[in-house]
């Protein structure tokens, strides 16, 4: 097998996954966090894909699709959202945006 | 030939009522009201045509069967019995739908069908200009069905059906002026006390099935069970008929029955369905010759509702309450007769009973139809000079309920009451002297109603509200069915006289042989027809000299007085017995058991909810990373455990 073990790949795939996530926790401009998603969701797709490999089971590929066009979705309701925001001239802090607290 | 006449005529009289309240029913108010009366009449009419289709039928049958096979008791000298179709089976256990056409069974399609008719095209203008007539007529010609299914049943559970459903539209019909809370009380009071004796009929049955497995009029039907056993199925039977005929101890729903509209009370509270009780025991005989000490109480009931009836009719003052009670009183004498065995004269009475008892009925809704439906008769006083005709009619019909010969009465009651002369016992001889007090108390109350209300000087209350229908006393649809049922009630008594004629006795030989032990002499006939006509004209006189004359005074006893007026306190007696305790039951309950429990036991679930949520509702904060770092937090967690668990 060509190029490194399976494990720098899942390595890669989180440390991906923990920017991602650290990013969404901390950054508070919504643009920003929608950024950090895509990277979460990168990470995942990137050690279902190494694993697929390293398995032999096309099924984790086919996972990574379905993944990367749920991702497309996302990316377009959130921007979407942002848009509206700014529209209403709100700021673009997720923090501001609390009406739904119990 | 004849026993297809027979089977035809019996469904076309069942079938024609029925599609008239259905035909009302559906078409609704495409047609005017008018026209529904006249369906409903018309139906009753075929139904009447079918009756006497049958009747002929039997009656060519009758000959034969007395002609060539006199000593023969095969099963055609019995009728035709027709089954439409198996209707129930279980195992051995079988019931048809069938109908029943026998010498028994056809009389009572005649005077059923034929009375209806005459009351129901008096209802077309008795109750002209109601907002229901509609549905008063779909209820009349239901009703019809019904107590032509009772009659004509084929099985006890067809004569069961037929029962259910004349107390159901009994109920209905009491209870037609649905607006006056009274009329609704009394339909219940009358449906409640009638389920009372459709339940024991129905324990009755379930005995019937148990030992026999069959529930078919046989000649032998109940011969075969035990004593104890036909002591118990008699019982049952009997407690419905007490409840439908109006019998003490379940008398007290008919005079208050009488909320109904007057038609009502004359054909079911008087001519027809309460007097389904000494058909059913002249239809049940063989049971209850075997249990012959129930049907002797039978007879004792009759005696002596006739005389606690008779008396309480002495101090009511509205005409159509005399009227119930007396008709009660008149059961008695059929009661007295059918359980004595002379079921015969039981029959024929109820014949003549039908004839002069709806013809009192409807004379006195003429007067009250005329006087802007008034009842109280102190307030009616003298309405006889302002309508003759009335007046003489219901003459007719007071001289039948006397036993004044030749007046119809006169035939039936005193060969019922000469058979308990014929009886010989002690127990024979207390029966007769309560018919001949009941004798004397019939001339009494039926001529102090007669005394206040027809005769005299019209008093300001009518005089003010007296109007005529067109010049004439009633309608003319009102008018021709009283003056046919007068006719009926002068000379309808004719058709048998015990000590000369008696074709009816022979014709319903076969299906109801009286006993010979209720057989009376001719000695005993007309001794015991001089004593009971002698006690009539007593009771019409001492009415005649207290109320007419005021020779006498009314005796004060006010003792006595209030007893009567209480009705011998049976209402407040099954009051105390039955609706308090029941009442102080159901409050109890909801004291004890439904508002700490079933209300409570709700409310405390729905305060636990509210509570739960106002502690839970702290977790919402609203901040999206909050939510995102217990969510990553919570991976975090199982992602240990899973390491750990390994």
């Amino acid at each position: 097998m060509l190029g490194p073990g399976v494990a720098w790949y899942v390595a890669v795939a989180a440390c991906l996954f923990g920017v991602g996530a650290l990013g969404v926790l901390v950054r508070r401009n919504p643009l920003i966090v929608l950024l950090s998603l895509e990277l979460m969701l990168n990470g995942g797709n990137l050690a279902l894909i190494a694993l697929s490999r390293h398995w032999h089971n096309g099924a984790g590929q086919i996972f990574a699709l379905a993944v990367m066009a749920v991702a497309a979705s996302e990316v377009c309701v959130g921007l979407g959202l942002v848009v509206a925001l700014n529209r209403r001239r709100l700021s673009l802090d997720v923090d501001t945006l609390s009406e739904l607290r119990g | 030939m004849s026993g297809t006449a027979m089977t035809a005529g019996a469904w076309l009289c069942l079938l024609a009522p029925l599609a008239a309240t259905v035909l009302i029913a559906l078409v609704g108010t495409r047609i005017p009201r008018v026209a529904a009366g006249w369906l409903s009449t018309l139906s009753t009419f075929v139904a009447f045509g079918g009756a006497v289709w049958a009747f002929l039928g039997v009656h060519s049958q009758h000959r034969i069967a007395h002609g060539c096979l006199l000593s023969t008791t095969s099963c055609t000298d019995r009728g035709e019995l027709t089954t439409a179709w198996t209707w129930l089976q279980a195992g051995s256990f079988h019931v048809g739908l069938q109908l029943l056409v026998d010498p028994l069974s056809s009389v009572m399609m005649l005077i059923v069908s034929g009375v209806s008719a005459l009351i129901i095209l008096y209802s077309i203008g008795y109750m002209d200009g109601d907002d229901e007539e509609r549905r008063y007529f779909a209820y009349m010609s239901f009703f019809v069905f019904s107590m032509l299914l009772l009659v004509e049943g084929g099985n006890l559970l067809m004569l069961l059906i037929g029962w259910g459903l004349v107390g159901l539209s009994s109920y209905l019909l009491i209870g037609f002026w649905h607006e006056r809370p009274s009329a609704v009380a009394a339909a219940k009071k009358a449906f409640v006390m009638n389920a009372f004796g459709d339940a024991t009929m129905a324990l009755a049955f379930f005995v019937l099935i148990a030992h026999t497995h069959s529930l078919a009029f046989a000649t032998d039907f109940g011969v075969h069970l035990s004593p104890a056993a036909q002591n118990l199925v008699a019982l049952g039977l009997l407690g419905g008929a007490v409840a439908k005929s109006a019998q003490i101890p379940l008398q007290t729903w008919l005079p208050d029955a009488m909320e109904g509209p007057t038609p009502v009370s004359a054909l079911i509270h008087a001519a027809t369905m309460v007097t389904a009780g000494v058909y059913l025991i002249a239809r049940a005989h063989p049971l209850f010759e075997q249990a012959r000490t129930v049907e002797l109480v039978a007879a004792g009931t009759g005696a002596l509702t006739l005389l606690v009836t008779g008396l309480i009719a002495l101090v009511q003052t509205d005409i159509k309450r005399v009227i119930a009670y007396s008709t009660m009183s008149q059961i008695g004498y059929m009661f007295l007769g059918a359980g004595m065995g002379a079921y015969a004269s039981g029959i024929f009475h109820l014949l003549t009973h039908a004839f002069f008892k709806a013809l009192l009925f409807m004379a006195a809704g003429l007067a009250i139809h005329a006087v802007a439906a008034e009842q109280d008769i102190r307030k009616l006083r003298g309405v006889g000079r302002l309508m003759p005709y009335t007046k003489w009619c219901f003459l007719a019909g007071a001289l039948a309920l006397v036993g004044i010969p030749p007046f119809s009465g006169f035939f039936s009651k005193d060969s019922i009451i000469a058979s308990a002369a014929a009886l010989g016992t002690w127990y024979g001889w207390v029966l007769w002297v309560c018919g001949v007090t009941g004798a004397f108390l019939t001339g009494l109350y039926t001529f102090r109603l007669w005394f206040l209300v027809f005769p005299g000087e019209p008093s300001p209350f009518v005089r003010e509200h007296f109007h005529r229908h067109h010049g004439r006393e009633g309608a003319l649809t009102m008018l021709v069915p009283v003056g046919v049922l007068a006719v009926l009630a002068t000379g309808g008594g004719w058709l048998q006289w015990s000590a000369g004629w008696h074709p009816l006795t022979d014709w319903l030989e076969p299906a109801a042989q009286t006993l010979a032990v209720a057989a009376p002499t001719n000695t005993q006939e007309y001794f015991t027809s001089a004593a009971t006509v002698l006690a009539g004209v007593a009771g019409i006189a001492v009415a005649w000299a207290v109320y007419a004359e005021r020779r006498l005074p009314i005796p004060a006893a006010p003792a006595w007085r209030r007893l009567l007026e209480q009705k011998f306190y049976f209402d407040a007696l099954y009051d105390r017995l039955f609706y308090a305790p029941a009442a102080a039951l159901a409050a109890s309950l909801r004291r004890e058991f439904e508002e700490p429990v079933v209300l409570q036991t709700g409310t405390d679930i729905g305060d636990t909810t509210l509570e739960t949520g106002g502690v839970v509702r702290r977790l919402q904060t609203g901040l999206l990373r909050t939510y995102v770092l217990l969510l990553a937090a919570g991976a975090a967690v199982v992602v240990l455990a899973f390491l750990i668990a390994r």
